[in-house]
């Protein structure tokens, strides 16, 4: 059995048939849209940070080993990648690696919390805890649903074990930065532009065809497949999060 | 690969700023030396800052602009990218907390030249003549020391020179037209107009928003591709860099970026003589002037205002009441997400283009005071997958299923008017930033009367989506926008500055920014926060070198002094519909 189909058991299935789907180049609904296509009329200054960001992501600095690996995992498992071939995956970690290596911080730190790069340290710490706890095993190693049931449980507010190493960190604070800051390394990636099918960079060619969703001249059609999340997955629920109020939101008005 | 739009990029020579593709500039900048006595100097750059470096400079005045950010070149610095913008924002530490925190950074602090007029939306309505008179009318809040009408002339300015482009009528407050006509309508403007016409509540399409509909002097007009938050790189989205800088330049004021202030220095006459600030390489200089004005907008404001406590001024400089920091407000702004069966594309046009204020003022039928108004927003994918975060709790598998749908969802905002109270405040932290200076700790908590306001804000903007059609519904709780923290009024004993903007305690010491506003209203703030520092700069024209000599307090209004206006900007136009009202 090769590799890849040892891990049959992570690739979405398809909602007609009820078998799974292999990884794709390109997941999403716009087959054949590619926005690193059209960089020849990006500025230029716009083109070399987004050349730089698919071709250059940068090496991992801050993680240490023990932390890189439950990291890795948990990335894996807040925006799962189990549809994409290996070399489409979008580096996740080593994008918010570099945030967390440089100090690099978002403007605000909340009263009840240490700056981004201790949470990150402490709040993986409790992960790995509660794996150890529950499973007496690494997160890392452990079967994707009782990843998944580890991670659901942060996600509620209700963390099912290592309570005492939640004690001096917010759980849904905690929840909101490490999820908020790999959709900003997933979304913010060309290929993850072509999957949801967003225009990208548009200066100085512009937009002109603003009304009623219609694409642009080098935009694709949208064709949508059915889809249902892999047997060991529990995360495609729309159910809110615990713990009150969790912006972390960018400007809109 | 295909060929370069425009060509081969442009080296640009040594020193030349490249501010969008039609405007460059090359500031042969004025140095003033350190131990150089100028007349004003502007502590901030940004949507006031410009305004007021701008109107004193080109009226005479030896004129420093101090900005912590660095001076922009569009064209090299900014990106056409949601992640790579990062830079455009105030992103030191600060400290966020109370029953209700707000987020900061990239949500409503801008650093560098032009500040937040660098990444709002660029809605520009007017206030309201009610917004002026919330104690009186509805026993709430406070009043402002001046009338809409002492604004008027200002904002009619204002909509010229950045220029505001919206509909011709204009119905709500005191109603008027745009010098610019209204832009043509993205997808999410269209559902705006389709959920209220539904429900049969006035909406107004294609503005107001200080976006170019048509090129202006040597700014091109919009190409709707919708990343104006990360900084317009076409020049058609205002902001004070572009629109009011340049001239600051030409008329010889200096505009020194990468340079942080960290004390207002007092004399023993109780006066002002100048600032103390970090250069871009940390070393420490003195700045003198015979007038200082702090523009820092309703976080740093305060906190340089704090951190300025000396002898006779021991809780904070111009703090004798004890207001300083108190009564900061953001305003209500819960995205409403609706998901339709068609696409939608909502990243497309600028996010800022249709609204209503038809719930603005107050209705006793409601149970609170005040009210809110419904925008377009255009949240980028970062953006608009953050907010499925918060909104649905969406993570893992449902994210990415949520996401793929992108196109089909379409955003409103709600802009609600919370009021101001005493506990909603900046202090100093303990902890310090990356200069050793004692960064801020902002509190924010929400009273009966806000959560009142946004709960049927709420309602009614769900009620227009699923109007306009939306098959899924669902909202983001959200604060938009700062003001407040250093209020002005008549009364010194409740408000740190006059209707001029000057310190209650210190004569020549002003604040000029979105920090003096008593109440918000539930209209963006960035043109009513340029009115003020334009009335605010003819009042310090009129009173010449009294300010710097003398501890007299001219209140009667000054003239309005039309010629001021950048070059080729003032004309007759802002069209006036004196029989609505």
């Amino acid at each position: 059995m090769s590799k890849t189909e040892q891990n049959k058991d992570r690739w979405i299935i398809d909602e007609k048939t009820g078998q799974p789907i292999p990884p794709m180049e390109q997941p999403g609904y716009y087959p054949g849209y590619s926005t690193l296509s059209q960089k020849a009329y990006w500025d230029a200054t716009t083109r070399e940070l987004i050349e730089k960001r698919v071709d250059h992501p940068p090496s991992i600095r801050f993680f240490s080993s023990e932390e890189l690996p439950v990291m890795r995992a948990v990335a894996d498992r807040l925006v799962p990648q189990d549809d994409r071939v290996e070399h489409r995956k979008i580096p996740i970690v080593n994008h918010i690696d570099e945030r967390l290596a440089k100090e690099e911080l978002e403007g605000y730190v909340y009263e009840d919390m240490p700056v981004d790069s201790e949470a990150y340290k402490m709040g993986l710490k409790a992960i790995e805890a509660m794996a150890q706890e529950l499973y007496s095993s690494s997160f890392a190693t452990l079967d994707p649903i009782r990843q998944d049931l580890i991670l659901k449980s942060i996600h509620d507010a209700k963390p099912m074990a290592a309570q005492d190493a939640w004690k001096h960190l917010s759980v849904s604070r905690f929840w909101a930065l490490i999820l908020g800051d790999c959709l900003i390394a997933y979304y913010s990636h060309p290929w993850a532009w072509d999957e949801i099918g967003f225009g990208g960079p548009a200066y100085p060619r512009p937009y002109m065809r603003l009304e009623g969703g219609q694409p642009e001249p080098w935009e694709k059609p949208e064709r949508r497949y059915e889809w249902r999340q892999p047997l060991t997955s529990i995360s495609d629920v729309q159910e809110e999060m615990g713990g009150g109020d969790h912006p972390r939101q960018g400007g809109t008005h | 690969m295909n060929k370069p739009l425009l060509g081969k990029f442009r080296k640009p020579q040594t020193g030349e700023k490249i501010l969008g593709p039609m405007q460059r500039i090359s500031p042969e900048m004025q140095r003033f030396r350190d131990d150089e006595v100028v007349d004003y100097c502007i502590v901030g750059v940004g949507a006031a800052g410009g305004v007021l470096s701008q109107r004193l400079a080109k009226a005479g005045f030896k004129v420093v602009g101090l900005e912590a950010g660095p001076f922009w070149d569009t064209e090299r610095d900014w990106v056409s990218d949601e992640k790579g913008s990062h830079e455009l924002y105030w992103n030191d530490l600060r400290i966020t907390g109370g029953n209700n925190p707000l987020t900061l950074g990239n949500n409503n602090s801008g650093k560098g030249v032009g500040g937040g007029s660098v990444h709002w939306a660029a809605f520009a309505p007017r206030f309201h003549p009610s917004d002026f008179r919330v104690y009186s009318e509805d026993g709430v809040g406070a009043d402002w020391p001046i009338s809409y009408d002492d604004l008027k002339p200002y904002y009619e300015l204002l909509e010229r020179e950045i220029p505001v482009a919206g509909p011709a009528y204009f119905p709500w407050g005191d109603p008027h037209g745009y010098p610019y006509g209204p832009h043509p309508m993205g997808g999410v403007g269209d559902i705006l107009v389709k959920g209220c016409t539904k429900l049969g509540i006035r909406s107004c399409a294609g503005g107001p928003v200080a976006i170019l509909s048509g090129s202006h002097g040597n700014r091109p007009h919009c190409i709707y591709r919708g990343f104006c938050l990360q900084g317009c790189k076409v020049g058609a989205k205002a902001s004070t860099l572009i629109t009011h800088v340049p001239e600051a330049l030409q008329y010889g004021a200096e505009i020194r970026d990468r340079s942080m202030v960290f004390r207002v220095s007092m004399d023993k006459n109780n006066r002002t003589n100048g600032v103390f600030y970090y250069d871009r390489d940390g070393r420490e200089h003195f700045q003198r002037a015979k007038a200082v004005i702090v523009s820092g907008y309703a976080i740093e404001t305060p906190r340089l205002l704090l951190n300025s406590a000396c002898h006779g001024h021991e809780n904070g400089l111009a703090n004798s009441s004890g207001t300083v920091g108190k009564y900061l407000m953001a305003q209500a702004g819960n995205v409403v997400a609706g998901r339709f069966e068609s696409l939608v594309r909502l990243y497309k046009a600028p996010p800022a283009h249709a609204l209503s204020e038809e719930f603005y003022e107050t209705d006793p039928k409601r149970g609170f005071a005040r009210g809110f108004a419904i925008q377009t927003v255009g949240p980028l994918p970062i953006a608009f997958a953050k907010q499925m975060m918060a909104a649905k709790g969406s993570w893992g598998w449902g994210m990415r299923r949520i996401m793929m749908d992108y196109n089909h969802w379409a955003t409103l905002g709600v802009l609600g008017e919370i009021l101001p109270w005493p506990d909603n405040r900046v202090e100093l932290d303990h902890r310090k930033d990356q200069w050793g200076i004692p960064v801020a700790k902002v509190t924010f908590n929400l009273y009966d009367n806000d959560n009142k306001l946004i709960e049927f804000g709420k309602n009614k903007v769900e009620e227009i989506m699923w109007a306009a059609g939306a098959q899924e519904v669902s909202q983001e709780k959200r604060f938009a926008h700062l003001v407040g923290a250093a209020r002005m009024g008549s009364d010194p004993d409740s408000s740190v500055v006059d209707k001029y903007g000057r310190t209650h305690d210190v004569s020549n010491l002003f604040v000029c920014d979105g920090s003096i506003m008593p109440t918000q209203g539930s209209a963006n703030p960035g043109l009513t926060i340029q009115a003020l520092a334009a009335r605010t700069a003819d009042y310090l024209i009129s009173q010449g070198d009294t300010i710097f000599t003398s501890e007299k307090r001219e209140m009667t209004p000054p003239p309005i002094r039309y010629q001021l206006s950048p070059e080729g900007t003032f004309v007759h136009g802002v069209p006036r519909l004196s029989f609505a009202r």
